[in-house]
């Protein structure tokens, strides 16, 4: 599970162009979304919906189901190990 | 003082509907759309609908020379000076070009020398064509170009710099934008229905739309554009507000004056996005224009980005002089909580004023107000003539690769190149971390006007709608660009990239300093063929042409790479 939260973290910061950061910087249980934390946005969903599905064959039905997977690495890595596809 | 308007001389629409303005009325009064599914085209993968131009069609626009974006344009600004019958030669004449992403169907086969996909460089191959021998301006501010390219035109014809000016917006659609507006998830793959309960997107549409303005007064009853305004959201880069702040403070400012008992109807951007169309509603009932007649021309062309504003202000005028409200194309139900008053079906007016509004990406929102000129007097008595309005210059910053000044002291920095804006950011703001996910540009106008705010040395603690941010460049986003473009580039590995596409459009910037700083003023982005002086001041001083504009941040801001940029910008007031 670190291997792969270790991984999602370089991936979140390879695709939202988090340049100069460090996967250290982001917290794994933080909220990912919202003012505190890295402060993700609607777009930032888009990017990630996207993430899940090339790099682990995730496909989701609706945006919306994000809100939940992407609270934070630590939900994002479960539900990935849980999920994926490749 | 002297009363001043501005006139309309003559206008054209290019579109796949037709090459006059009448025969582009004609067509939508009947119901004719061109919107269109398409599957496959252009290898993108998933099918959407969009109104193009048949390869017909393209033939007959092409002009030799000339891109097939430079060629739309050129087919309609020709048509509108040729109705007009002014002399594009003469010093008096300017032309301003609206667009979004001009040549950036260019850039799949690009390399190296970038220039010939800047905005500017097709503005200046269109205005030599067409004999207009000023230096032309192109306005990219999203989707409210065409509005904020009238308002130009009005203030630089108001302040006495030009007499005409035609005024042409114009877009094609390909890969690039197609993909991007499916990245977003903005898109309907079916035709567009505004403001209905079963919209789900946005249609995108090529079109070229062309409006000559002049301070001569051609017929008693010409019409006139009496008042046009641009404010910003200050709340998301891509995003519009949920009370529509912007927009309703763009609104307010157009008919605080006016009699709205005479407005016809007010013409929405109406792109048929969930978020869009529900703020627009909002927006119309919190300026207290809830009882007037509401309509939105996405079902006929699509959303034409920078030919949008012009196109769709020109079709509105059409309608109003055959006595007509055009109807909205694809809407059925409302599915918005503002209670507007929408119609499928054309219905007839006897009035002669509307108000054209309009949001974009960047937070933009703009208005403007036209009516025929026996109309406008009213509303337009004693609004003064203003011409050199001269402004002071409280702190300058500039930012090169190499070193930052603020106010003529050199700051101290280790790092050069993009490092030095994040080395500038770390040392001097440090508590932003959406910093890390801007673009070079947004970086560098970012970081430049943080440093004219700590000279200032103190910061806003609510939204003012007197402080605006106006920037001038040349390579437009092309930075940006690159990026989104190795995103779609192979076919194996197309992933658009939703983040990277946001930044494509250069006033991007303006909007995140306006939300860093709570700024609704208006926002602008405008680009030249190449950096001068003297119209960037020109540019400026357009902006305290709105009354209520007290503070700006503006001037030159250009990010062509990494390696080199320049950012020479000023906090002024007058």
């Amino acid at each position: 599970m670190e291997e792969l939260i270790l991984e999602l973290k370089e991936q979140i910061i390879k695709v939202l162009n988090l340049e100069e950061m460090t996967p250290e910087d982001i917290d794994t249980e933080a909220p990912l979304f919202g003012e505190d934390g890295l402060g993700l946005d609607s777009i930032d969903t888009l990017e990630l919906i996207m993430l899940i599905e090339k790099n682990y064959g995730i496909k989701l039905a609706s945006p919306a189901e994000g809100k939940t997977i992407f609270k934070s690495v630590a939900t994002l890595a479960d539900y990935v190990s849980k999920n994926r596809k490749k | 003082m002297e009363t001043q308007m501005v006139y309309r001389i003559a206008d054209n629409i290019v579109s796949p509907l037709g090459v006059t303005t009448a025969e582009n009325y004609q067509a939508v009064k009947a119901g004719g759309s061109a919107l269109c599914r398409y599957d496959h085209r252009w290898q993108i993968p998933e099918p959407f609908t969009a109104s193009l131009f048949t390869e017909t069609q393209n033939r007959a626009l092409a002009t030799d020379g000339l891109t097939r974006f430079e060629s739309l344009a050129y087919a309609s600004a020709q048509r509108a000076i040729e109705a007009a019958s002014i002399k594009a030669r003469e010093s008096n004449v300017v032309f301003i070009l609206s667009t979004t992403k001009g040549n950036i169907e260019l850039l799949e086969q690009s390399s190296g020398d970038d220039t010939h996909i800047y905005p500017g460089t097709a503005a200046r191959h269109v205005a030599e064509r067409l004999g207009i021998t000023t230096q032309p301006i192109t306005v990219c501010n999203a989707c409210i170009s065409g509005i904020s390219a009238i308002i130009l035109a009005m203030r630089l014809i108001e302040a006495g710099r030009y007499d005409y000016a035609v005024v042409c917006g114009a877009d094609v659609q390909n890969k690039f934008t197609v993909s991007g507006f499916q990245s977003l998830k903005a898109v309907d793959e079916n035709a567009c229905r505004p403001f209905d309960i079963e919209r789900l997107g946005l249609n995108l549409g090529e079109a070229a739309a062309t409006i000559v303005l002049g301070r001569e007064r051609p017929t008693a009853d010409s019409w006139a554009i009496q008042q046009g305004a641009v404010r910003n959201d200050a709340f998301h880069i891509s995003s519009p507000s949920k009370n529509g702040e912007g927009a309703r403070l763009a609104l307010s400012a157009v008919t605080k004056d006016a009699d709205t008992g005479k407005l016809a109807f007010i013409n929405a951007h109406g792109t048929a996005t969930l978020f869009n169309d529900q703020m627009e509603s909002v927006a119309i009932g919190r300026a207290a224009l809830g009882t007037i007649p509401v309509n939105a021309l996405k079902g006929y062309y699509g959303h034409t980005l920078g030919a949008a504003g012009i196109l769709e202000t020109i079709l509105s005028m059409a309608a109003a002089d055959d006595h007509t409200i055009l109807g909205t194309r694809g809407f059925e139900e409302r599915g918005v909580s503002g209670e507007i008053l929408l119609s499928a079906a054309n219905a007839a007016t006897d009035k002669h004023c509307f108000v054209k509004m309009i949001s974009g990406f960047g937070g933009g929102n703009g208005a403007i107000l036209v009516g025929k000129a026996e109309d406008a007097k009213s509303s337009v008595e004693g609004k003064e003539r203003r011409g050199e309005i001269g402004y002071t210059v409280r702190h300058r910053v500039s930012v090169t690769p190499s070193r930052a000044v603020v106010d003529g002291q050199s700051l101290d920095c280790q790092a050069t190149g993009k490092a030095l804006l994040t080395e500038l950011y770390k040392r001097f703001v440090g508590d932003y971390p959406k910093y890390y996910k801007m673009d070079g540009l947004c970086r560098l106008g970012f970081v430049a006007s943080e440093l004219l705010l700590r000279a200032e040395g103190h910061r806003l603690e609510t939204p003012r709608e007197d402080c605006a941010v106006v920037f001038v460049n040349r390579s437009s986003s092309i930075v940006a660009d690159k990026c989104y473009q190795t995103s779609i580039q192979d076919a194996e590995n197309y992933y658009p990239s939703p983040a990277a596409f946001v930044y494509t459009l250069p006033n991007i910037v303006t909007g995140e300093i306006a939300i860093r700083s709570h700024y609704m003023g208006e926002t602008s982005f405008y680009i030249l063929p190449e950096k001068d002086n003297n119209t960037i001041d020109m540019l400026l001083n357009t902006a305290f042409q709105d009354k209520v504009t007290k503070h700006v941040i503006g001037g030159w801001i250009d990010y062509p790479n990494d390696e080199h940029f320049e950012a020479e910008i000023f906090l002024i007031e007058n």
